[in-house]
């Protein structure tokens, strides 16, 4: 009780005492002569917010460089060691490395390619059945991944052959007499991973789904007509009309659901824990940080995350000046 | 005029400040009872964090509470489910508790290591500790010849457990010997039925169990010497002493027939419930390895566990060279240096061979009792007197060896090599060379 209340109070104070700080700023630069009141009052409402992104942002990150290059336990410096070591191990460069970037590759792409097919079919479909069916698709998306996670664990569950299989998938191989199949140990080509990015799609399809079918149906008819009377097919008028004037949304949703990726942790920590070849960049980092206790290595992999990252959220905020000037 | 309202302003803004800060201080269970520091008083509130839960943290409060009300101190109970994770960042951000209770000695050591935690040799009476402490265990927290930590409970690793019914209707023996138990497993493989049961899974920390496996055969065969160089890695995962180990579990788990679902199965198997099929007629296996916290709720399904002294047989892990067993316990380890109620709160869980009556019966809590002279009596049922007296008359104790292993080796590397290993995904000379790798150089 004593918490909520706590709770409560720091909600309240907080946003009040945002909006006193702000009053009490204005007040004070309005009493300034009149020239420098212009002068210093956009510095002072930008001010707090610059403060605290520095504070709780940026101060953080420059500490997580500084460490990274530190030891283990951040009580001497090492150079550059963390970075050779891990970039030198086998198990960091061909695991977590290489399986980050398959899922770079495969995930985003699909779940454009995904959102857009049912965006574009269920845009022909009588508005009832559309709305159900893109309810329904886009249902996961108020899913937690951890619990997305769990849930399709027990989709791929494997179960001694001879018990009663609880996964779904076995199940249905247990009605064909057909052995149970540990499914998530299948690491040859990756096939475990293929099958823990079958969450992550699951779970996004939908919030791709719903951008990309707002952007589909701003799409002025007068375009498709004229395709139509020049005499364009189905095909023809999806790719080269639909798609030219969509892309600015296909980018958006393929960034972020590409950033989304790079940072991946959940789906892979209670799925498979890393185990049988399906480590990811965020499980690595976790598993250093907290069962290993190397703040070094730790924060080598988080600095190499975030170097992998600014070119994607550079080219996005280029992305959006570029469309902003365009309109 | 306009300069007054200003001033007035920013002294309620100051005020609402100075109130939330108190306030959000104070929720934070009595910042000062936040110990890791030298305090010559004697704290009201004494703050204990650990890492079990349910049940268990019931059974610990019944015992600690009637005594602590009647000295007049309170305990501040933190219970933290991923304590690992916790006590890290508690450490380095200077709000340790006043006591932890480390399930696992390799992190208590990793932060004695770092000199957070005080030295108990002078704190408690460790003469009268080591004659009533089970042999063996009190070393498993030394670092630099001082002790860090006592046992509060104890739990048993080295136990077999069977079907009494379907043991009796097949008229097998149980093993007393390592062999004795291979020539078993064989003989009921021959019969079209399978012996073992094993699971390994364990969400995050899948592999354990298979860990456990190994230390309990390089405990029994190679013996408690060569363990504790093992542990500490001046024998290595390499070494022909520790391979056997390895053989004799790929004998046993890897076989094929061996082991219900086949080895892969091993692995995906939950090891919680992994012993259930054994009670279904006709039996799913024949045997089962497991600590004694599988007497609990939620491992043997209920029925069974209701009628527990008569439908489970349990029996101490077969012998080799050695009758050593393997076990843990929670460690109680000391942050607040000098103050009087925390010493003797400290005192009380640690040097009382009375401690924990409450958290051991009746309810069965699989609570058991570090302290050879503790009343047996008070165990709710006669399994857990049979356990007790196994870890009571063995001839020694030593603490999980992955418990006491580097953090990165002993709930890294050796975890994931164990599962690498029994999927097949690894052959035994990578496995053990990988996990010889990982081990942290100084």
């Amino acid at each position: 009780m004593i918490k909520v209340v706590n709770a409560l109070l720091a909600i309240l104070s907080g946003v009040l005492g945002a909006l006193l700080l702000y009053y009490v700023l204005n007040k004070v630069v309005e009493r300034l002569p009149n020239k420098w009141e212009d002068r210093v009052k956009p510095y002072v409402f930008v001010g707090p917010a610059v403060v605290v992104i520095g504070f709780f942002l940026i101060y953080p990150a420059i500490r997580t460089v500084v460490l990274s290059l530190a030891n283990s336990d951040s009580t001497a410096f090492v150079g550059l060691k963390n970075y050779t070591d891990l970039l030198g191990s086998s198990d960091f460069v061909q695991g977590a490395l290489f399986n980050t970037l398959l899922w770079m590759i495969v995930v985003p792409a699909v779940t454009v390619a995904f959102g857009l097919g049912v965006a574009v079919l269920a845009d022909r479909l009588q508005p009832r059945a559309e709305k159900l069916a893109k309810s329904l698709i886009f249902l996961p998306m108020a899913i937690s991944m951890v619990g997305a996670a769990t849930i399709w664990r027990f989709v791929y569950e494997a179960r001694p052959a001879g018990t009663p299989q609880i996964g779904l998938l076995n199940a249905v191989l247990a009605k064909f007499g057909i052995d149970p199949v540990a499914w998530l140990q299948l690491s040859q080509a990756h096939v475990n991973s293929l099958l823990l990015m079958v969450i992550m799609i699951w779970a996004q399809v939908g919030f791709s789904m719903v951008l990309l079918s707002a952007a589909v149906k701003g799409v002025p008819d007068d375009t498709i007509e004229a395709g139509r009377i020049d005499g364009a097919g189905e095909r023809t008028i999806f790719f080269r009309i639909i798609v030219p004037q969509i892309w600015p949304t296909v980018i958006t949703v393929f960034i972020t659901v590409l950033i989304g990726v790079m940072k991946l942790f959940d789906i892979v920590y209670v799925t498979t824990g890393g185990n049988f070849n399906t480590e990811v960049i965020g499980v690595r980092f976790f598993t250093e940080l907290f069962t290993n206790g190397d703040n070094g290595y730790a924060a080598a992999i988080v600095v190499m995350l975030m170097i992998a990252i600014i070119p994607v959220l550079v080219y996005q905020v280029r992305h959006f000046r570029m469309q902003e000037e365009s309109r | 005029m306009r300069g007054l309202t200003v001033t007035k302003v920013a002294a309620v803004a100051g005020s609402v400040t100075l109130l939330t800060t108190g306030c959000l201080s104070s929720g934070s269970s009595s910042s000062d009872a936040g110990g890791g520091s030298t305090s010559g008083g004697a704290k009201k509130t004494v703050q204990i964090m650990f890492g079990f839960g349910g049940d268990q943290t019931q059974g610990f409060k019944d015992s600690l509470d009637p005594w602590a009300k009647q000295n007049g101190i309170k305990i501040d109970y933190v219970q933290a489910s991923s304590f690992d994770t916790l006590i890290r960042s508690k450490v380095a951000g200077n709000a340790a508790p006043d006591i932890a209770l480390f399930p696992q000695p390799g992190l208590l050591k990793d932060i004695a290591g770092q000199k957070k935690l005080q030295p108990l040799d002078d704190v408690l009476d460790m003469a009268k500790l080591k004659a009533s402490i089970v042999p063996g265990f009190l070393d498993a927290a030394a670092v630099d010849g001082k002790t860090y930590g006592v046992p509060v409970s104890m739990n048993i690793k080295s136990l077999l457990w069977y079907d009494k019914a379907s043991f009796k209707k097949a008229g097998y023996q149980v093993p007393k010997t390592i062999d004795e138990m291979v020539t078993l497993t064989d003989k009921i493989r021959a019969t079209g039925t399978t012996p073992w049961c094993i699971g390994l899974e364990s969400g995050a920390a899948t592999g354990w169990p298979g860990t456990d496996w190994i230390e309990e055969l390089v405990l029994k065969q190679a013996g408690p010497e060569v363990y504790d160089k093992w542990v500490n890695h001046e024998v290595k995962f390499s070494d022909p002493q520790i391979k056997a180990a390895f053989d004799t579990y790929a004998k046993i788990a890897l076989t094929n027939g061996n082991v219900l679902g086949g080895p892969k199965s091993i692995v995906s198997t939950a090891f919680s419930t992994a012993a259930n099929p054994m009670f279904k007629t006709p039996p799913g296996c024949y045997l089962h390895k497991q600590g004694n916290f599988i007497t609990q709720k939620g491992f043997f399904p209920e029925d069974v566990r209701g009628d527990i002294d008569n439908k489970v047989g349990v029996a101490p892990f077969p012998k080799g060279t050695s009758d050593t067993v393997e076990g843990g316990g929670d460690m109680a380890a000391l942050f607040t240096k000098g103050d009087s109620n925390v010493t003797k709160v400290l005192k009380y869980i640690t040097e009382d061979p009375t401690f924990g009556a409450a958290w051991a019966g009746p309810l069965d809590r699989g609570f058991l009792s570090p302290h050879k002279d503790f009343d047996v009596s008070k165990y709710g049922n006669e399994t857990a007197r049979t356990i007790a007296k196994i870890a009571y008359t063995a001839s020694g104790i030593r603490f999980d060896g992955s418990d006491s292993m580097p953090g990165k080796v002993g709930a890294g590397s050796f975890w994931k090599g164990m599962v690498a290993y029994t999927s097949g995904q690894q052959d035994q000379a990578t496995t053990l060379k990988q996990i010889d790798d990982s081990w942290p150089t100084k």
